[in-house]
């Protein structure tokens, strides 16, 4: 009986299992989207319930940022108009221009064993596959690392073997964003001499060829010094307990790195 | 009939692990349901019953998780023969004994969980797992332990056939 689930595992690792995987989880991945809706709501619901004396607090705030952000807005959408213009100009299209995505609904989380993953309505059948981006417009979720014909797992950016190559938005210095035990998110390899502030975005850097660049991973809210390289405590913007709709991008394909690695073994 | 419960209640326990139990989370820790249900058929059933538990419950879980397909169901069928090995010297079933298999379950299944994982590549960090998931997990198991074998106690009642023995039987 032990040989046989070891079995499982060599054989579902190899992918020979794929098919009759798909077949068993197709109605199990159906069953936990109707239920991860009533849990996100119930959750949501005491959630609020249990907030509500902080809630018009949180309102006023919200609404003062609101003011703020609006003039920020009409500055934006100034600078936006010159961009486009010089876009054109220079006949250049920006890889966002560019970018497909598919709408995906959350149908089951697995934030809490040693790995963080969550699983997704779409598969193969919606033109997903290992190794594309999912974003939220908040900012990067993770990646494909498993699809079937209806439904795919992503693994997060919070997980411990997810590796993000990073850059900060103001002073474009770069690093590698990992994710923590804790779900936190860690950027290291910062050069010592760059300047690291707190609220600095933290983007997608693009180097590696696993992420395209400028998807905003976080915000820097605390930094550290180590002997050979700065280190930056990132918040990502995405509540990722509460994560109910996500963007696939289709259209991304990630480069394998790793026949490079093969001719230097050579 | 215990063959045949183990495809509902356990694939129903699959879903509740991976869309309700998520929000009840307590640091990185929340409770196993099917490590619960299935160490609660082990201990009042027979061993092929609960063999088969162990591998629905596991298939279930691993068809909802990302880790490896076989990873839970190796450590319940771990967790299986070592109570079976363990039932013939317990005189009985009390709250220490429950808590007892309830530890050695988290930490089987979580021990094999995390040894699978790194050894397909996966990053680890043993000592940090263990204080911020085996921990708050293994407290959320011992809470929700007598719930789990009441609930079986009862799915056995209602679908055991029962013996009805006739006075002269009892005599005998």
């Amino acid at each position: 009986m032990l040989l046989l689930a070891i079995g499982l595992i060599v054989a579902s690792r190899t992918g020979v299992l794929a098919p009759l995987e798909n077949v068993l989880a197709t109605p199990l991945n159906a069953a936990a989207g109707a239920f991860q809706q009533v849990a996100l709501r119930l959750s949501l619901g005491l959630g609020d319930l249990a907030d509500f004396q902080s809630l018009q607090q949180r309102n006023a705030e919200l609404e003062e940022a609101l003011a703020r952000l609006q003039a920020e807005v009409v500055d934006l959408r100034e600078i936006n108009n010159d961009y486009g213009r010089l876009a054109q100009l220079l006949d250049y299209t920006t890889n966002a221009q560019n970018q497909e995505f598919v709408t995906a609904d959350v149908i089951a989380v697995d934030q809490t064993s040693a790995l963080r993953s969550i699983a997704i309505n779409r598969g193969t059948r919606d033109g997903i596959a290992i190794g594309v981006p999912v974003v939220t417009p908040q900012g990067l979720v993770g990646r494909i690392i498993e699809v079937g014909a209806n439904a795919s797992r992503v693994l997060l950016i919070t997980d411990l073997s997810s590796y993000v190559s990073a850059r900060l938005q103001t002073t474009r210095a770069e690093g590698t964003v990992n994710g923590q035990v804790s779900g936190n998110l860690l950027m290291t390899f910062i050069p010592l001499g760059e300047d690291v502030r707190e609220g600095d975005i933290v983007l997608t850097s693009g180097l590696g060829g696993n992420f395209p660049p400028d998807l905003v991973i976080g915000q820097v809210t605390s930094t550290r010094q180590a002997e050979l390289f700065q280190e930056a405590q990132v918040r990502s913007l995405i509540n990722f307990d509460t994560l109910e709709i996500v963007l696939v991008m289709t259209n991304f394909q990630p480069i394998d790195l790793s026949v490079f690695e093969q001719e230097d073994g050579n | 009939m215990g063959h045949f419960l183990a495809f509902p209640i356990l694939g129903l326990a699959a879903i509740l692990q991976v869309t309700f139990m998520p929000q009840i989370r307590l640091f990185g820790g929340q409770p196993d349901l099917i490590m619960l249900l299935v160490m609660a058929w082990i201990i009042t059933s027979p061993l092929e019953e609960a063999v088969t538990w162990a591998f629905v419950g596991g298939i279930a879980v691993d068809l909802l998780s990302a880790a490896p397909r076989g990873s839970s169901v190796l450590g319940l069928l771990i967790l299986v023969f070592i109570i079976e090995q363990l039932k013939g010297q317990l005189v009985d079933l009390n709250i220490i004994v429950v808590f007892g298999l309830v530890l050695l379950g988290t930490l089987i299944q979580q021990i094999t969980l995390l040894t699978i994982l790194a050894l397909n590549g996966f990053t680890i960090r043993p000592i940090e797992q263990f204080f911020y998931i085996v921990v708050p997990s293994l407290i959320y198991n011992l809470i929700f332990s007598l719930p789990a074998i009441g609930i079986v106690r009862r799915f056995k009642r209602v679908f055991s056939p029962r013996r009805r023995l006739s006075r002269r039987t009892i005599n005998e």
